[in-house]
């Protein structure tokens, strides 16, 4: 029986140099998106992986990722409105202020991040958890939107999209991927659609979210100032000032204020500004953040 | 007894309003496979050249593995000499796994060449390296990765990594050990954060500085000053500076010392 | 009440279980070194204070005072080496004027012994006693749970291992005062340059019979800080501000008594500034 078992079985280090195939892999120099991935040789892997990687559970732990934190985007009658802030933090550190937390799916080669005046047909997806795990995966989910494009000869559908990732986030649910994300597009199809899915595998259709660990300030000016029948200019003001409002109060979110506007043609860069003068000029003009005083 | 609060219901002794540890701690894993090897790596650019430096200590606690142990390399180079190379990968974090790393990058943009008949351009090598540190995501690689080059307009471009391969391009960047020491003097002296042009106003209308490339020897010296600034406040950071300066004539590698303390 | 305050032991007990880290206090890695010679004892300390890999204090003090022929190098927690060399010191006087004697080495290395071994390790301090007094030359190490060795020569801290090796290999019975003090300035070098937790100088003090002891601040430096490339001096005007109040010295009278000294300037320790 021994005999068998060790027939059949083989120890776990045997092949120490690359098989074939994984040679193979390493020389393919388009980059293949294959969902294999290296895996830790221990039992637990997502144990594992939580001891070195998580922050949150294991503030000592060796490897800090970056996360990405607020984000917004709604439905009005004009189209849907994203925003979001440019700060990454790992740990205590921040890591950037510069992040695009706002990136374009499907038609890459369009998916060029300048401001322009001429809407940029696709979808847009917002970035908000690991900021790896986003960017990664929505740059999966442009890949096989495009294909989709190119094998039905028409774009596809937010629902769709958005099931793509929300299929791929709940095939991978314990691993212990990190991301909330909202995909927003306007279809002839669907019209102007909002999704939000994240890591545990959620999938929510919706006219108004806000996602990341400012999400609550944000919550709090939207649902006071919303209405669906907001003009366009009135929407980007409301946008830009709930990113703000998180921004103020969340030490996890801010640097520059990326705004979006989707409409029916494609979506609309409106800038990526730096959070302080907007902040000034909103308490001085405005009148508003009045608890913050320069009185000495 | 069932407790959705995770105390052991009931209980004697001292009577704290929160759980105590359990005599037994938690299970520690068995499996730790990273080192910490110190050290500091920093990559500012400009408008025709970009820059990438390293200190060449190699640490383990409060030991010296090494005083000679480059963090920066040439990717794509012919042979062993990195000759014919464009792009400047830079690692700090655990060394094998740095290494590992370089060696993979450097068979793919070989490959690449080999293939298509032309070199990789830096932002394709910069989207190729995401994806390779994102296949080891549930295992992930020890490492700060800054990748520097040329981009297709003869501009500096450089780009930086988190371990699991999230990245960006930016101006500057430092990684590693004294990270937090060279980072907020970047800022200052890159991109001119919390710099305003004396004069231009009262209060409000005080004029930010803006940020514009900076001249290759202006870059050069603050490189070496940041390095020398580490040096004296970081003890992972020492022995010798190496600096990898990429313009269109080619990639120049320059050693300089450090206090080896 | 006289000695260690108590009360917040429980809190920070209880605190730390919850996960709360506990702060860190400045210092575990030191090279300190004795050595004796004919005549007398040497003892040096590298400079370097860290908190966890970062320099706190590129030039600190390490040669602690207990008697005028009785010095003592510390390597540990520096508050604990501080406060406990003082303590002995203050103790060690008040014998000796009692007694009407000159303080002993073995007497202050008990005192340390004794009180260190008290505390079960709690105080973190780690030293090198060394002196001359009527018995002759003594050198001792002391350890924070209160163990205690005599050794010709010896060293401490986490450079103690690279130091060591420059004795073991260098060492003679028969050092003079020079080759005394060469031998214990290549030994902390051996730290500074190999032990990351030790850098900067070296500091040396020399006790021998019949001569009054010498500090030799900075005695080597082997670790000059390099100049700058480039001049980082703002212009004037350089840094945004919102609203400025004014407090001119008369404002301040209402408050303080102010006294301009007169003197030498150079008596007092100039502080290490950028210039």
């Amino acid at each position: 029986m021994d005999k068998l078992v060790a027939q059949y079985s083989r120890p776990q280090h045997q092949n120490e140099s690359y098989s074939e195939q994984e040679q193979q892999d390493l020389t393919e120099s388009l980059p293949p998106l294959s969902l294999k991935f290296s895996l830790p040789p221990v039992d637990n892997r997502a144990s594992f992986l939580r001891a070195m990687t998580d922050d949150h559970s294991n503030p000592s732990c060796p490897i800090k990722l970056a996360h990405g934190t607020t984000t917004l985007a709604f439905r009005f009658q004009g189209g849907i409105i994203v925003c979001t802030d440019s700060r990454a933090t790992a740990g205590n550190w921040i890591a950037s202020q510069t992040v695009k937390k706002v990136i374009p799916v499907s038609r890459l080669s369009r998916g060029e991040d300048k401001p322009s005046n001429d809407p940029t047909p696709g979808l847009l997806g917002t970035m908000a958890g690991g900021a790896a795990d986003c960017q990664y995966w929505l740059r999966y989910l442009s890949q096989q939107c495009t294909l989709h494009e190119i094998r039905h000869k028409r774009r596809i559908t937010v629902a769709a999209a958005s099931k793509i990732l929300a299929n791929l986030t709940y095939a991978y649910k314990g691993y212990g991927l990190s991301m909330g994300t909202m995909l927003c597009g306007v279809t002839p199809q669907e019209g102007p659609a909002l999704y939000y899915i994240d890591s545990d595998g959620t999938r929510l259709p919706g006219n108004l979210f806000c996602v990341g660990s400012g999400q609550t300030f944000a919550y709090g000016v939207l649902d006071s100032n919303y209405r669906y029948d907001l003009s366009v200019e009135e929407a980007l003001a409301l946008g830009r000032r709930a990113i703000l409002a998180a921004m103020h109060r969340d030490a996890y979110s801010g640097g520059f204020i990326n705004l979006y506007h989707v409409k029916e043609e494609g979506w609309v860069h409106h800038g990526f500004d730096d959070m302080n003068p907007i902040f000034w000029k909103t308490k001085l003009e405005q009148g508003e953040f009045s608890n913050v005083t320069s009185e000495l | 007894m069932t407790s959705i609060t995770g105390h052991p219901a009931g209980g004697e002794g001292i009577g704290y309003s929160f759980s105590q540890p359990t005599a037994a701690p938690v299970k520690q894993h068995g499996f730790y496979p990273y080192t910490d090897n110190g050290g500091s790596t920093l990559g500012i650019t400009g408008s025709d050249f970009a820059i990438l430096a390293g200190d060449t200590r190699s640490t383990s606690g409060y030991n010296i593995n090494s005083r000679m142990v480059p963090k920066v390399f040439k990717i794509g180079g012919d042979d062993e000499t990195g000759e014919g190379a464009q792009i400047v990968l830079s690692v700090v974090g655990f060394a094998a796994d740095g290494n590992a790393l370089k060696e993979r990058l450097d068979a793919v943009v070989k490959m690449y060449k080999y293939q298509h008949g032309k070199p990789m351009s830096v932002s394709a090598c910069a989207q190729r390296l995401s994806t390779i540190l994102y296949g080891k995501r549930f295992f992930p690689y020890y490492v700060h990765a800054i990748l520097a080059g040329l981009d297709e307009e003869g501009k500096g471009a450089l780009y930086s990594y988190d371990p699991v391969g999230s990245y960006e391009r930016e101006q500057c960047r430092a990684a590693g050990a004294a990270a937090s020491l060279i980072m907020p003097f970047l800022d200052n002296q890159v991109n001119f954060k919390n710099q305003y042009i004396p004069g231009s106003g009262e209060g409000h209308a005080l004029e930010a500085k803006k940020a514009e490339p900076l001249p290759q020897t202006h870059v050069e010296q603050l490189v070496r000053d940041a390095f020398t600034s580490a040096v004296e406040r970081h003890i992972e950071v020492g022995d010798n500076l190496q600096m990898m300066i990429i313009t269109r004539e080619g990639i120049k590698e320059v050693f300089h010392p450090l206090k080896k303390d | 009440m006289p000695g260690f305050d108590f009360s917040n032991y429980n809190r920070n007990a209880a605190l730390h279980a919850r996960g709360v880290p506990l702060p860190k206090a400045t210092s575990t890695g030191t090279t300190i070194v004795g050595c004796i010679y004919d005549n007398g004892v040497v003892i040096a300390a590298d400079t370097r204070a860290t908190s966890g890999p970062i320099v706190a204090d590129k030039n600190c003090e390490k040669l602690h005072y207990i008697a005028p022929k009785i010095w003592c190098a510390g390597a540990g927690t520096a508050a604990d080496t501080e406060f406990t060399t003082a303590l002995i010191s203050s103790n060690v006087e008040l014998h000796s004027l009692s007694t009407g004697r000159d303080p002993r080495v073995i007497t202050c290395m008990t005192m340390l012994k004794q009180h260190l071994f008290r505390y079960q390790g709690h105080i973190g301090a780690y030293l090198v006693v060394a002196g001359v007094d009527p018995t002759g030359i003594g050198l001792y190490t002391v350890h924070a749970h209160g163990s205690t060795d005599k050794l010709p020569y010896v060293t401490m801290g986490s450079g103690s291992l690279a130091a060591m090796s420059v004795f073991e290999s260098m060492w003679q019975p028969d050092l003079d005062k020079d080759g005394a003090v060469k031998l214990c300035a290549e030994a902390i070098k051996a730290g500074i340059f190999n032990d990351l937790g030790s850098g900067s100088n070296v500091d040396v003090c020399i006790i021998e019979k019949d001569k009054p002891t010498q500090l030799l601040r900075n005695y080597e430096k082997p670790n000059e800080r390099g100049q700058k490339e480039r001049n980082y001096r703002f212009p004037r005007g350089t840094t945004a501000w919102l609203n400025q109040k004014v407090i001119s010295k008369e404002d301040m009278k209402k408050y303080v008594t102010i006294e301009t000294l007169s003197g030498d300037s150079n008596l007092a320790e100039k502080m290490d500034v950028d210039s």
